[in-house]
C-alpha cells in the first residue's frame, strides 16, 4: 500500500507541467462541486432551522388543567411588512410547574412586557409613535428577542405579556389567510420543535426540489473532474500496464491519485463556500435574508461531504479506469469502441412515459406526489444524462456523414469516437435546459393584491360588522380613510370591514395604529391573496433564479474544464495536425463544432423534457416564462462558446511549438 | 544537375546553451531522395525542422523554389506546409478517430477540395501501397507497417514538393521497415517529389540517393567535396 501511494505521489508530482494543469483543473472542478454541493446541503439545513425558529409560535394546544399558559398569535404589518406577533399570559401553574420560557427570552414575560426582535426596535424607534409604537401597551420595548426567536435577521417580531383574562388572551380569532398567520389563544405547557406550521413544510419541500435540480447536475460534473485524472493518465497506466503492473496495482494506484487530488479540492471547496456564505445569507426568501448559522451546515454534514466526494471522486475513477484495466492496448490503440447500446433510449423514453402516466394525478397525492416528483426530478435527469452519450454520437454520425467541410468532418468524426467526452463538455448546460424548462412554467405572472397596499380588511362576526366598522370610523378621524362593510367573510357568519386609506405606507401606518384593539387581538389584514402566500410567489421566483444560476456556474465551469482538458488530452493530435499545416481557425472551429452541435440538440432535448415534467403544475408561463427560456438559450450558447475560448490559448501553446515528441 | 528545389544555408539553431545547428548548408534538387544520418542528438530532426518551415532558424536563411520560406509569418508557413509540403514521422501523424480514408483525403478537404472528389482520390492511393481494402479502417485498427504506408499517402495526396521524413521506420521490425521505406522512396519519386529522410539505418539509407552526415550540429564533408 505504502509503494503504491507513493507511485501515485510521484506520478503527481512528476507529471510535468501538463500533468500538473491537469490536475489542478481536477482540483478545481472538484472545488467548485464541494461548494455547491455544500450549498444544497446548507440551504436544507437552512430551511430546516426557519422551520425550528418558527415552531414555537404554533405550539401543541394542551387540556386545560396540564396547561401552565396560554399564547396566541397575531400578524401585524408596518411599512407593508409583517410584524409577528405572540400574545402570552401565565395562568398560574405551580413551583414546579412553571410556564415555559419562549426561545430566545430570559424568562416568561410578565403582564406588561413587550420583548421585541432588534428589527422591530429599530423601527419603533424610527418611526413616529402615531405609526407603530403606540400599538402596543408598554410603548416602549422591555426587552430584546434573541435570534433564536427570530425565522431571519430581519425578522419583526413582539412578544407581549397579559394578565390571563386580558381580552387579547380570550377573543377568539378568525385565520382568514389560512396560512397560520394567526391562532386563537390556546392553553400550552411547552414549546414545539421541527416544522409544524405549514408554509415551513412547504418551503422545506421545495428546498428539496431545488436540492435535487442541482446536485444531480454536480454528481455529473463531479464525475466528469474524476474522469479528467483518469484522461490524462491512462496512457500512462497503459504503459505501466505493459510493463506488467498488475490490474490491482493500476486501479490502486488510479485511486490514490485521484482521491488525494479530492481531498483537497473537497478541503478548498468547504473554504470556498465558507467565503461565500456571507453573500449568500443576502438571498431574500420569505421576506427576509439569512443567519450565517442557518447556511451553515453543520460539523457531521460538513465532514460526511469532506469524506464522501473523495470517495466518490476515486469510485468514479476506478469506474472510468475499467477500459484500461481490461485491455492495456485498447487505450493505446484507440479502437473502434462498441457502439452504444440503445437501451438508453429506451430506459429514458420508459421514464417519460411512466412520468407521463402519473403525472396527472401527482398533486392528488399530497406527501407521496411530492416524493414521487423529487424521485422524477432525479430520474429524469439521469435518464437525460443517460440517453446523452448515445444521442451525441448519433448526431456524430450524422454530422460526419453529413459534412463537406474539414472542420465539420473532424468534429462528427470525435463525436462519434468519444461521445461521453462530448457530452461531458454539454452536459452541464444540456441538464441546465432541464432546470430551465422546468421552471419557466413555475413563473405566476401577476400576483394578486400586490397593488393592493393601501386596502386592508376586518373580519368579523355578521352582527357586530356594522358596530366594528362605526368604532373604526371613529378612531380615524383625522385619517384620510374610507371604512365599508363588505360582502360575505369566510362564512356567511361573518362579515369584512373593508379600510382604505389612500396617502401611502405613513397613513396606512398611521391608520393600522389608531386600529389597534378594536376587534382585541386581531390586527387588520391585507386583502385576500397578498399575505404569506405572496411571499412564496415571489421566493419560487428568486428559488429559481438561485437554482439557474447555480447550474449554470456548474455547467460553464464544467464546460470551460472539460474544454481545456479535452485540449490537454489531445495535445500530440493538435500538434501533428497544426505541423501539416492545418490552420489553427479550423481546429478552432472543429472543437467548436464538437460542443455546439451536441449542445443544440441536447439542450433544446432536455429544455422540452424539463416543460413536459413541470406541465402537471405549470402555475403559468408568461412573460418572465418566455424570458426564462429566451435567456437559457443565449446564456448557454455564450457560455459554451467563452467557455470554448478559454482553452483557446492552451490549443495555442500546445500547438505553439508544433515539432512532435513524445511525452 | 537538376534544378534546387530547397536549401538551406547557414542554419544555425540554439535551444538555451544548446547549439544543435552550427550553420549548416544543404541543397535538395527536383526529385532527389535525401538521407540524413548521424548520432543521437547530433541535429539531425533540427534541421529537417529548419528545411520545413516548422521552426525558424536563429541565422541563416531557408529558399523553396529561390523563394525565402523561413522569414515568413507562421500563417503562411503553416499554409506552405500544408500545400507544398508532405510529413511522414515515426508515429502519430493520423488521426485516431479518422478512418484510414479521410486521413488521407483530410490534407485534399483543407485544400478546399470537395468531400467525395478528396475522398475518391484518396482512395487512389491505397492499392498501389498495398492497402487495398483498409480504407474504412481507423489508425489504431491498422499495423504498424499499414499506417506508416497510409501517413505516406496522406503526405503525397496533396502532391507536394518535398516529403519530409523523420525517423518513418523507427518503430517497425528490419523488414516492414525496408519495405516501407522502399515504398516511400518509390511513391515520392513516382510524384516527382523530393524527399528528405532522417534515419538510423544505413541500408535504408541506400535508398536514397545521397546520403549526409550530421554530427554535433555540422555537416561531414563527404568524400566527394560537394553538398
Ligand atoms: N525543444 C528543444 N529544447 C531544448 N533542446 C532541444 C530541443 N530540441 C532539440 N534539442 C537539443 O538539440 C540537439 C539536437 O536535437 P535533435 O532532436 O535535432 O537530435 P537528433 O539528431 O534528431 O537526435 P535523434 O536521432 O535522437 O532523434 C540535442 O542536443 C537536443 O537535446
Ligand atoms: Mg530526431
Amino acid at each position: 500500500m505504502r509503494t503504491t501511494l507513493e507511485l501515485a505521489w510521484r506520478l503527481l508530482r512528476g507529471g510535468g507541467r501538463r500533468g500538473l494543469l491537469g490536475s489542478l483543473l481536477t482540483l478545481a472542478a472538484v472545488a467548485v462541486s464541494t461548494g455547491l454541493l455544500l450549498f444544497a446541503v446548507g440551504a436544507n439545513h437552512a430551511f430546516s432551522q426557519r422551520a425550528d425558529a418558527d415552531a414555537w409560535r404554533h405550539p401543541a394546544t394542551m387540556a386545560g388543567g396540564a396547561a401552565t399558559a396560554v399564547q396566541a398569535l397575531d400578524t401585524d404589518y408596518v411599512r407593508g411588512t409583517p410584524i409577528t406577533i405572540v400574545d402570552l399570559a401565565a395562568t398560574g401553574g405551580s413551583a414546579s410547574r412553571q410556564a415555559p420560557v419562549p426561545p430566545g427570552m430570559k424568562a416568561f414575560p410578565k403582564p406588561g412586557d413587550l420583548w421585541v426582535s432588534p428589527a422591530l426596535a429599530d423601527m419603533i424607534k424610527k418611526l413616529p409613535a402615531d405609526q407603530l409604537a403606540k400599538r402596543f401597551r408598554a410603548g416602549a420595548p422591555t426587552g430584546i428577542l434573541g435570534d433564536e426567536a427570530l425565522v431571519h435577521p430581519g425578522e419583526l417580531v413582539a412578544v407581549a405579556g397579559h394578565k390571563p383574562a386580558d381580552p387579547a388572551m380570550t377573543v377568539e380569532r378568525n385565520d382568514t389567510t389560512g396560512s397560520e398567520t394567526t391562532a386563537s389563544p390556546a392553553p400550552i405547557d411547552h414549546y414545539a420543535t421541527g416544522a409544524v406550521s405549514t408554509i415551513p413544510q412547504v418551503y422545506q419541500i421545495l428546498a428539496i426540489i431545488a436540492s435535487v435540480l442541482m446536485v444531480v447536475p454536480l454528481l455529473v460534473f463531479g464525475g466528469a473532474a474524476a474522469r479528467l485524472t483518469v484522461a490524462r493518465r491512462d496512457q500512462r497506466l497503459a504503459a505501466l500496464r505493459l510493463v506488467g503492473a498488475t490490474p490491482g496495482q493500476v486501479v490502486a494506484i488510479t485511486a490514490a491519485e485521484a482521491v488525494l487530488t479530492a481531498a483537497a479540492g473537497a478541503v478548498a471547496g468547504a473554504l470556498l463556500y465558507a467565503a461565500a456564505i456571507p453573500a449568500l445569507t443576502q438571498i431574500t426568501i420569505g421576506g427576509g435574508t439569512w443567519f450565517a448559522g442557518d447556511l451553515w451546515p453543520g460539523l457531521l454534514p460538513l465532514a460526511a461531504v469532506l469524506v464522501a466526494v473523495p470517495l466518490l471522486v476515486g469510485v468514479s475513477a476506478i469506474v472510468g479506469l475499467r477500459r484500461v484495466v481490461v485491455s492495456p492496448l485498447g487505450v493505446a490503440k484507440r479502437e473502434t469502441p462498441p457502439g452504444m447500446k440503445a437501451i438508453r433510449l429506451a430506459v429514458f423514453g420508459a421514464i417519460v412515459v411512466a412520468f407521463g402516466m402519473i403525472s396527472g394525478n401527482l398533486l392528488s397525492m399530497g406527501k407521496t406526489g411530492a416524493v414521487l416528483l423529487v424521485v422524477f426530478l432525479a430520474l429524469g435527469f439521469l435518464s437525460i444524462n443517460l440517453v446523452g452519450p448515445w444521442v451525441v454520437a448519433l448526431i456524430g454520425r450524422v454530422t460526419a456523414g453529413t459534412a463537406r467541410g474539414p472542420a465539420r468532418l473532424l468534429a462528427g468524426r470525435r463525436l462519434i469516437d468519444d461521445p461521453r467526452s462530448a457530452w461531458r463538455t454539454v452536459a452541464g448546460v444540456a441538464l441546465t435546459g432541464f432546470v430551465a424548462g422546468f421552471l419557466s412554467l413555475m413563473n405566476p405572472a401577476a400576483m394578486p393584491g400586490a397593488d393592493a397596499k393601501d386596502r386592508m380588511e376586518l373580519t368579523v362576526a355578521k352582527a357586530r360588522a356594522a358596530a366594528v366598522a362605526d368604532q373604526a370610523r371613529e378612531r380615524l378621524a383625522g385619517i384620510p380613510a374610507k371604512v365599508t362593510v363588505g360582502g360575505a367573510g369566510s362564512d356567511d357568519y361573518s362579515r369584512t370591514v373593508e379600510i382604505t386609506v389612500p396617502g401611502g405606507d405613513a397613513a396606512v401606518d398611521r391608520a393600522r395604529t389608531a386600529l389597534h384593539g378594536v376587534v382585541p387581538g386581531t390586527s387588520p389584514t391585507p386583502p385576500a391573496g397578498s399575505g404569506a402566500e405572496l411571499y412564496l410567489l415571489a421566493d419560487l421566483r428568486t428559488g429559481a433564479l438561485t437554482v439557474l444560476v447555480v447550474s449554470f456556474l456548474i455547467a460553464i465551469t464544467s464546460a470551460g474544464i472539460t474544454g481545456a482538458s479535452a485540449v490537454l488530452d489531445r495535445r500530440q493530435t493538435y500538434a501533428m495536425l497544426r505541423l501539416a499545416g492545418t490552420p489553427l481557425e479550423v481546429l478552432d472551429r472543429a472543437r467548436r463544432q464538437e460542443t455546439l452541435i451536441p449542445l443544440a440538440v441536447m439542450g433544446g432535448g432536455s429544455l422540452l423534457t424539463g416543460l413536459f415534467f413541470a406541465s402537471p403544475f405549470a402555475v403559468g408561463f408568461g412573460f418572465s416564462g418566455a424570458l426564462t427560456l429566451v435567456a437559457f438559450v443565449v446564456l448557454g450558447f455564450a457560455g459554451i462558446i467563452g467557455a470554448g475560448a478559454l482553452s483557446r490559448p492552451l490549443l495555442r501553446s500546445v500547438t505553439a511549438d508544433p515539432a512532435p515528441r513524445p511525452d | 544537375m537538376s534544378e534546387l528545389v530547397l536549401s538551406g544555408h547557414g542554419l544555425v539553431k540554439r535551444f538555451g546553451p544548446t547549439v544543435a545547428l552550427g550553420g549548416v548548408d544543404l541543397a535538395v534538387a527536383a526529385g532527389e531522395a535525401v538521407a540524413i544520418m548521424g548520432p543521437s542528438g547530433s541535429g539531425k530532426s533540427t534541421l529537417l525542422h529548419c528545411l520545413a518551415g516548422i521552426m525558424k532558424p536563429d541565422a541563416g536563411e531557408v529558399l523553396l523554389l529561390g523563394q525565402r520560406i523561413d522569414s515568413l509569418g507562421e500563417r503562411r508557413r503553416s499554409e506552405l506546409r500544408r500545400t507544398r509540403f508532405g510529413f511522414v514521422f515515426q508515429f502519430g501523424q493520423l488521426l485516431p478517430e479518422l478512418p484510414a480514408e479521410e486521413n488521407v483525403a483530410l490534407p485534399l478537404m483543407l485544400g478546399g477540395v470537395a468531400r467525395g472528389e478528396a475522398v475518391r482520390a484518396a482512395r487512389g492511393w491505397f492499392g498501389p501501397l498495398g492497402l487495398a481494402g483498409l480504407e474504412g479502417r481507423r489508425p489504431g485498427e491498422l499495423s504498424g507497417g499499414q499506417a506508416q504506408r497510409v501517413a505516406i499517402a496522406r503526405a503525397l495526396v496533396s502532391k507536394p514538393a518535398v516529403v519530409f521524413a523523420d525517423e518513418p521506420t523507427g518503430a517497425l521490425d528490419q523488414n516492414t521497415g525496408h519495405e516501407t521505406m522502399r515504398l516511400l522512396v518509390e511513391a515520392t519519386k513516382h510524384n516527382g517529389a523530393s524527399l528528405v529522410v532522417v534515419t538510423h539505418d544505413p541500408n535504408v539509407a541506400r535508398w536514397c540517393d545521397r546520403t549526409v552526415e550530421v554530427r554535433d550540429g555540422q555537416l561531414l564533408v563527404p568524400a566527394g567535396g560537394v553538398v
